[in-house]
């Protein structure tokens, strides 16, 4: 298990992380997602042991983790593939052997492990190219395919599937399935896109400058919330929200995707907002689940069973009503 | 312009004889350069590395002398090294003063502040994902600063004809720590500057001739060592 401890991590005096306890499970499958300069990237510097935290710790499996001398050999159980990968002088077999041979391993062993790794990432063709004679999306592939063949106990991945092709990209979630089916590694992955993020892992969490926020970051609005308590409206996009709430002044509103109901037609019901619009994209989320984003006069995503999307026959350009709580509204 | 034409022909005569002398003088200029080149960026290079590689208490002041060392005179080098390679200096037991060695030691004086500022700048230079990435991926120290090497190795191929290119042209300090010995430690520059003293340009010329073909050679050596393998 890999942990970050009130760790906070400064860049030139300014606080880039900010975060009290961040946990990687053994084996775990986790998703952080976050806006260009939330604080991804850092964090995962910072769990991939090459840079130290200002204040704090990372924890190894329940020690600090070790500094100087075997700060290397910690290293080794965890890699990063960084969002714009770099691959190094030579050939693409030679990068993927780099981490092997930096183990010490023979050269026969590091072909075996080579031609594995580049046969489940779909680069065998390319074992004898350089770096300049790559696409972007093979560079990423090739980077991917040079940490998983080091076998470390903690993958991460910043924005993986980047530049990569939706084949590109299924080639490498299906060659990290894979990996995961044949032994506990554990992956932490970082997004800027939820559909990423949701194809990857159900433990998904948000970061928002430098902080974990309460909510995972669909259907999050910024309002000026009007004075006095109770239950009030604010304009949203093109929709009027009613929202229960004590706060004024400006404020964030977040409605959960699994608070929302689904109907083809307007039901009797407790909700207070009720809004009819089309489906614009259904997309499988996890296995059993579908995200259903709509345009209601403001883009709304919601979560549904993949029974209750068939049931309804929900379908790009659909009709659908999304109806949730006042109660609902997340206000922070 | 005709004693400009007619150091070029002297220089192509000298060439084309095999004059002795002057074999003699290209040689040990070639030597003292080559010597001084590999001893100062030997010992540059990997400095330059350590002061480039990671933040320490210093650093940056170990870098603003190495880089004010760039400015330093020849002539000044050569005064200080005199004083010490005299008879009654710390390295006067050596014996080497007006000897060729000394002329080389004088000149890794002279290169090793290029060495160790121009590497510096070289690995800092390189993409700091390169470091990284070899880091990440279970490298060591060595193995790591070998890789960064790799990525820095146009630069760091500057650096080793940026040293050349000074020593082999370095008059100051020869002049003093060598004395200018006919036969013993006379250098391209050294002779270059007595036979222009003497008003004999042509021959002054014709000998900076054969210095810059000694340079073209060279870095054209470098050149073609550091074009082998791209990518």
């Amino acid at each position: 298990m890999i942990e970050l401890r009130e760790v906070t991590h400064r860049y030139g005096g300014r606080v880039v992380l900010a975060l009290d306890r961040f946990t990687l499970p053994p084996g775990g499958s986790v998703a952080i997602v976050g806006p260009n300069g939330s604080g991804k990237s850092t964090l995962l510097r910072l769990l991939a042991l090459l840079e130290t935290p200002s204040t704090g710790a990372v924890w190894i499996d329940g020690a600090p983790a070790p500094r100087g001398r075997h700060l290397a050999a910690a290293r080794r159980r965890v890699t990063l593939v960084e969002q714009r990968p770099v691959l190094f002088r030579g050939t693409v077999r030679e990068n993927l052997g780099f981490g092997l041979r930096a183990r010490g391993m023979n050269r026969a062993d590091v072909n075996g492990i080579v031609e594995t790794m580049a046969e489940r990432l779909a680069l065998s063709a390319l074992l004898e190219r350089r770096r300049g004679e790559l696409s972007d999306g093979e560079v990423q592939r090739v980077a991917v395919a040079r940490a998983l063949a080091v076998r470390p106990d903690v993958l991460l991945l910043d924005e993986p599937v980047s530049s990569a092709d939706r084949a590109a990209a299924a080639t490498l979630y299906r060659a990290l399935e894979a990996e995961r089916a044949e032994r506990g590694l554990a992956i932490c992955l970082a997004s800027h896109q939820l559909e990423d993020a949701y194809r990857w892992s159900g433990d998904i969490r948000a970061l928002a400058d430098g902080r974990l926020s309460p909510v995972t970051p669909e259907n999050l609005f910024r309002v000026e919330l009007p004075p006095g308590d109770g239950t009030k409206t604010v304009r949203v996009g093109g929709v009027e929200v009613v929202v229960s709430t004590d706060r004024s002044g400006p404020a964030i509103l977040a409605v959960p995707p699994t608070d929302i109901f689904l109907s083809r037609a307007p039901l009797a019901s407790s909700a207070r907002n009720v809004f009819a619009g089309r489906v614009t994209r259904l997309a499988q989320q996890r296995p059993g689940l579908v995200q259903v984003t709509a345009d209601v006069g403001v883009e709304l995503i919601a979560v549904v069973t993949a029974d209750a999307a068939r049931e309804l026959a929900l379908s790009p350009g659909g009709a659908v009503v999304f109806a949730f709580k006042a109660s609902a509204v997340r206000v922070f | 312009m005709d004693f400009l034409a007619d150091g070029l022909r002297r220089a192509a005569a000298l060439v084309a004889s095999g004059d002795a002398e002057v074999r003699g003088i290209a040689l040990l200029t070639l030597k003292i350069a080559l010597v001084a080149t590999v001893v100062a960026c030997g010992l540059g290079i990997p400095l330059g590395f350590a002061l480039a590689a990671r933040p320490f208490w210093g650093r940056r002041a170990a870098l603003a002398l190495a880089n004010t060392a760039l400015a330093i005179p020849s002539v000044v080098v050569g005064l200080v090294l005199y004083a010490a390679l005299s008879r009654r200096g710390p390295l006067g037991g050596l014996g080497w003063l007006y000897t060729w060695q000394a002329i080389a030691i004088g000149d890794i004086l002279l290169a090793l502040p290029i060495a160790v500022a121009l590497s510096a700048a070289a690995v800092q230079g390189v993409d700091p994902r390169v470091r990284r990435t070899a880091q990440t991926l279970g490298a060591g120290r060595w193995r790591t600063g070998w890789t960064v090497a790799r990525e820095a190795r146009f630069a760091l191929a500057a650096v080793i004809t940026a040293a050349f290119g000074h020593v082999v042209a370095e008059i100051g300090s020869a002049m003093i720590v060598g004395g200018n010995i006919r036969g013993a430690t006379r250098t391209l520059t050294t002779a270059v500057e007595l036979t222009a003293s003497q008003g004999d340009f042509g021959l002054a010329l014709a000998l900076g001739a054969v210095l810059l073909a000694l340079a073209l050679i060279v870095n054209v050596a470098l050149q073609v060592l550091q074009g082998k393998g791209t990518g």
